[in-house]
């Protein structure tokens, strides 16, 4: 498996997503990263194990725990895979809509 | 002649707010920003079917014309610009009533497959600047495909 299929594999499992989500906000310990999690502890560490592999996240010890913490720079590769027109569009229709529920909000002030 | 060029369509969803005519309005007046008129350092528009639109920003000329327009569900228009290399893509635009508010589908589609139409550096950025949304927002769908 290429780096690039690696990082793809891993974004794209919504619980691996909500972790890096998590992640973004800080380092973490497993057991908080575990928490929001209604499955084994297994399951949120094969997760993190992908993510581990796909380098987006990293572990450090400090003191008696390891806390984990991510790791954006291989997402510059998937970024590469933006086509123009996406970036174009989302800015585009988040405007439009942001324009909208401005709208709305001080119609109901 | 067939085109055998590889080509990709993008899909865009959002829901708007407001009822359709007044999306639909919404989207083809430059005042309002958001729709691809907005913001233009130069901009002739004729929204009716075969009317023109040239729209210039930061110093990429786009052009194009309006094949299908239907108040207030459906606006279909061409669309010409650097990175469309010379072929003509087509953006189609629908409006489509769900309760009080607008679903809203946008589709650009045959747009060249480069290298020089993806996002490298600039994607960079906007990967970081979405990324919350992107991974928490569930109103926002896309999808991609090749065709």
């Amino acid at each position: 498996m290429d780096q690039l299929t690696g990082i793809l594999t891993a974004i794209s499992h919504p619980s691996r997503r909500a972790i890096i989500g998590q992640l973004a906000g800080g380092p973490a310990r497993f057991t908080d990263i575990a928490k929001p999690f209604n499955t084994a502890l297994n399951s949120v560490t094969k997760h993190l194990k992908l993510l581990e592999r796909a380098g987006l996240i990293e572990r450090k010890k400090q003191g008696r725990e390891v806390f984990i913490s991510f790791r954006g720079k291989p997402l510059r590769q998937v970024a590469g895979w933006v086509h123009e027109y996406e970036r174009f569009w989302n800015e585009r229709l988040d405007q439009f809509e942001h324009y909208f529920k401005d709208k709305k909000k001080k119609e109901k002030r | 002649m067939k085109n055998s060029k590889k080509t990709l369509e993008f899909k865009f969803e959002r829901t708007i707010p407001a009822p359709p005519g007044e999306v639909f309005d919404a989207w083809l007046n430059p005042k309002i920003p958001g729709n691809p008129w907005n913001m233009a350092e130069k901009l002739l528009l004729n929204p009716k079917v075969d009317g023109f639109f040239y729209w210039l920003i930061k110093g990429n000329s786009h052009y194009g014309r309006f094949t299908e327009m239907e108040r207030p569900s459906r606006i279909q228009h061409t669309w010409m610009s650097r990175s469309t290399l010379g072929e003509e893509s087509t953006v189609t635009v629908t409006f489509k009533k769900q309760g009080e508010d607008t679903l809203m589908t946008l589709v650009h589609s045959g747009l060249p497959d480069t290298d020089g139409g993806r996002g490298h550096e600039k994607g960079w950025n906007y990967f970081l600047d979405m990324f919350p949304q992107q991974f928490g927002d569930a109103s926002r769908r896309e999808s991609k495909g090749e065709l």
